[in-house]
C-alpha cells in the first residue's frame, strides 16, 4: 500500500462525503425550478443564512452545532415563504430576464444586509462535540468526523423530503402542480399555496445544508456565489428538476472538486514532476464550471431531466 | 453610404425624443467648461462607458432576446489585451483595441456556436459558467500579473500621450468615449434597422416562426453575440487606460456582467435608448450612494442594500423598464 493509492482514497472518501452534503444544497434548487421554472440566484446566500443561523445559534446557546439544525430549518422555511409572498410572486408576471435580474437582486440584498449585520471577517466554529476530531477508517483514510456526521445527516434530511415529496398527500401535490401545473388547477391544488410550499422546503433544505457545512467550513457574507453556482452545475447535470438526479449529479460534482487530489494521485504514481508545477488547487472550483458548461452543450437535459 | 445615411436616419421618433436627445447631446459636449467637481466627471464618464457596455449587451439581450450574464470576460479580454500589450511591448491603444476586439471576437464564436444550442436560462446559466471560468484562469495566469493585476505606470508611460490614451486629466477621457458614445448611438440606430435587427426581432418573438420564414436562426445569433462582443471589448480596452490598473476582480466579475445586463434592462431592453436611459439612472445613482451613505456615513453595505432593492422594485414591478412605462404613458394619451 503506497502513499499514491492512500492519496487517491482519501481524494475518493471526501469528495463523496462532500458531494452528499451538496446534494441537500442542490435539493432546494431543483424542487424549486421543478415546480415553478424559476432559476433562484439567492440560493447560495440562504445557504449563507443557514450557516450564519447554525453558527450564532451554536454559539449564543452553547449547544453542540449539530443540535441546531431544526432552528437553521425553521429560519429556512421562514425565510423561502416570506421572499416568496414578499418578492417572487411579483415576479412570475414578467419575462424570464426580469426573474434572472430578481432573483440576482435578491442575494445582493441578501448578501449585503448579511454584511452590514455580521461584519467581512470569515468565522468559524471551534468549539463542539465533533469539532477536530477525526476517525481513521482504515487504509490510511482519515476523516473528519464533522465531516462525516455532516454527510450522514445530510443524507437523512434528503431522504426525508423525498419522502415528503413522494409519500405525503401535500408532496404529491406539489409534484403534481411540478408535472403540470394548470392540470393540478383543475383538481383543486392551490398552485400559488405550493409555489409558497416549494419555497418552504427548498430554503429548509438549503439553510439545514447550510448548519451542517458550518461544521467544516468558515462563513462570509461572500461565500453564497460559489455554492450558488456548484448547486447550478449540479441540478444542470441532474437535470433541471430531477430529484433523484440532483443526487447522483451532486457526488460526480463531490468528486470533481476533488481532482487536485485525484491529480496528485496521478503525479506520485507516473512521476510526473510537471504536474507538480501546474498550480490545481486554484483551479478547484474551474472544473465545477467547465463541468456545468460541457453538460449544458452535450445534454441540456441533464442526466435524469424531464423538463426542457 | 446608404447604411451611413440610415445610421444618422432618425425621423421615425417622436420630435420630442430628439428635442430631448438633441439637447443632452449638446449639454454632455459643453459639460466640462461649467464648474464641476472631479466625482461628477467621473461618474459622468463611467455613465458614458456603461451605457456603451449596455447598447453592447442589446443587440443581443434586447433585440434578440437571448439573456446573455456572461458580458464581463469580453470586457476582460478587451482590458487586458490592451494592458499586455502595452506593457510588454509598448503598442498604443488605438492599436491594441482592434487586436483586443479580434481576440473577443474570435472568442465570442468558439464560445457561441455551443452556447447558442442552448435556450432560456440554460442559456444564461452556461454564459455566467463561461465567464468565471475565464476569470479563474486569469487570476493564476503570471504572464497577465495573475491575481494581482497589471497597473500602467505613470512614469514610463508619461501623460499625456494620445496615442497610448494616458492623461492626467480627466477631461480628454470624457471627450474620447463621448465620441465613442456618439459613434455607438448611430451604430445602434443603424443596427436596429439594418436586415440583422429585423432578424433578431422576429427570433424574439418567434423563433420557430423566424426559422420557417429561412432566417438561419443560429448563424444570426452567433454575428449578434460578436457583435455585442466587439462593443464591449471596446470599452474594456478604454477602461484599461482610463483606470490604469486592472485584476481579473474588476473587469471579469459576475456583478460587472449582470450590471451591465441590468443597465439595458432599467432602461427598456429592445429599445435605442433603453440602456442610455438604464445608465444613466443606475450609474449616478450607484456611484453618489456609494459616496454618501458608503464613504461618508461609513455605513458599509448600505448602498448596495438599497441598490439590490432598486433592482428588485424594477424587476417586480416593471419589467419592461422606464421606457416600457414612457410608452405605455404615450399610448394612453393617443
Amino acid at each position: 500500500m503506497g502513499i499514491d493509492v492512500e492519496i487517491l482514497l482519501s481524494a475518493l472518501v471526501s469528495g463523496l462525503l462532500l458531494g452528499l452534503v451538496l446534494a441537500l444544497v442542490a435539493l432546494g434548487l431543483t424542487i424549486i425550478f421543478g415546480v415553478m421554472d424559476i432559476v433562484n440566484f439567492a440560493h447560495g446566500e440562504f445557504l449563507m443564512v443557514g450557516m450564519y443561523a447554525g453558527l450564532l445559534t451554536a454559539q449564543g446557546l452553547g449547544i453542540d452545532p449539530l443540535l441546531t439544525l431544526p432552528v437553521a430549518g425553521v429560519v429556512g422555511f421562514l425565510l423561502g415563504v416570506v421572499c416568496y409572498f414578499g418578492f417572487i410572486k411579483f415576479l412570475l408576471r414578467g419575462p424570464m430576464v426580469a426573474q434572472l435580474l430578481g432573483t440576482f437582486g435578491l442575494m445582493l440584498f441578501l448578501r449585503y444586509l448579511a454584511l452590514l449585520i455580521f461584519g467581512s471577517e470569515d468565522r468559524a466554529l471551534h468549539h463542539g462535540l465533533l469539532v477536530g476530531k477525526s476517525f481513521d477508517i482504515g487504509m490510511g483514510v482519515i476523516v473528519s468526523a464533522t465531516k462525516l456526521a455532516a454527510a450522514g445527516l445530510s443524507v437523512a434530511a434528503f431522504v426525508a423530503v423525498w419522502l415528503l415529496m413522494n409519500r405525503t398527500r401535500i408532496g404529491m401535490a406539489l409534484t403534481a402542480t411540478a408535472l403540470n401545473r394548470s392540470a393540478a388547477r383543475y383538481m383543486g391544488i392551490s398552485t400559488e399555496r405550493m409555489n409558497a410550499l416549494a419555497w418552504g422546503i427548498g430554503g429548509a433544505s438549503v439553510t439545514i445544508a447550510g448548519a451542517l457545512i458550518v461544521n467544516f467550513w468558515s462563513v462570509n457574507p461572500f461565500i453564497g456565489l460559489l455554492f450558488t453556482m456548484i448547486a447550478f452545475a449540479i441540478v444542470a447535470l441532474g437535470g433541471f428538476g430531477s430529484v433523484p438526479g440532483a443526487f447522483f449529479a451532486s457526488l460526480v460534482v463531490g468528486l470533481i472538486m476533488e481532482i487536485p487530489g485525484f491529480w496528485d494521485f496521478f503525479m506520485f504514481t507516473f512521476n510526473a514532476d510537471w504536474m507538480g508545477k501546474v498550480p490545481m488547487t486554484s483551479f478547484k472550483y474551474m472544473w465545477v464550471y467547465v463541468a456545468y458548461f460541457v453538460i449544458m452543450v452535450v445534454r441540456p437535459r441533464g442526466l435524469f431531466g424531464w423538463k426542457h | 453610404m446608404e447604411a451611413l445615411k440610415s445610421a444618422l436616419d432618425f425621423s421615425d421618433f417622436p420630435r420630442i425624443d430628439l428635442l430631448a436627445a438633441g439637447s443632452l447631446a449638446i449639454l454632455f459636449l459643453i459639460f466640462p467648461l461649467f464648474p464641476h467637481s472631479s466625482f461628477a466627471m467621473a461618474t459622468l464618464i463611467q455613465f458614458l462607458m456603461f451605457s456603451l457596455y449596455g447598447m453592447g449587451w442589446n443587440t443581443i439581450g434586447g433585440y434578440g432576446g437571448q439573456v446573455d450574464l456572461g458580458k464581463a470576460q469580453y470586457v476582460g479580454i478587451g482590458a487586458y489585451t490592451t494592458a499586455v500589450m502595452l506593457i510588454r511591448w509598448d503598442i498604443p491603444f488605438w492599436f491594441s483595441m482592434p487586436v483586443g476586439v479580434c481576440f473577443s471576437v474570435l472568442w465570442s464564436f468558439v464560445l457561441g456556436y455551443p452556447l447558442f444550442r442552448l435556450k432560456g436560462h440554460y442559456f444564461a446559466i452556461a454564459t455566467i459558467a463561461t465567464s468565471l471560468v475565464l476569470k479563474d484562469l486569469f487570476e493564476v495566469w503570471d504572464f497577465v500579473g495573475a491575481a494581482r493585476g497589471l497597473e500602467i505606470s505613470p512614469i514610463r508611460f508619461p501623460p499625456p500621450d494620445f496615442l497610448r490614451l494616458i492623461f492626467r486629466e480627466d477631461v480628454y477621457y470624457y471627450y474620447v468615449i463621448l465620441g465613442f458614445f456618439f459613434v455607438g448611438i448611430f451604430y445602434m440606430n443603424w443596427f436596429r434597422k439594418s436586415r440583422l435587427g429585423f432578424q433578431l426581432r422576429a427570433i424574439k418573438d418567434n423563433e420557430v416562426m423566424a426559422r420557417s420564414l429561412g432566417i438561419n436562426v443560429h448563424w444570426a445569433k452567433i454575428k449578434t453575440y460578436a457583435i455585442a462582443t466587439a462593443f464591449v471589448s471596446m470599452v474594456g480596452s478604454f477602461h484599461t487606460c482610463y483606470i490604469r490598473n486592472i485584476e481579473p476582480e474588476d473587469t471579469m466579475s459576475l456583478d460587472i456582467s449582470i450590471l451591465i445586463a441590468l443597465m439595458a434592462m432599467l432602461g427598456g431592453a429592445g429599445s435605442l435608448w433603453g440602456p442610455i436611459i438604464g445608465a444613466g439612472i443606475l450609474i449616478p445613482l450607484k456611484s453618489y450612494l456609494k459616496e454618501w451613505l458608503g464613504a461618508r456615513a461609513g455605513i458599509v453595505g448600505i448602498d448596495l442594500i438599497l441598490y439590490a432593492m432598486i433592482i428588485m422594485a424594477i424587476s417586480a414591478l416593471e419589467p419592461r423598464g422606464i421606457w416600457g412605462i414612457v410608452q405605455r404613458f404615450r399610448r394612453r394619451r393617443r
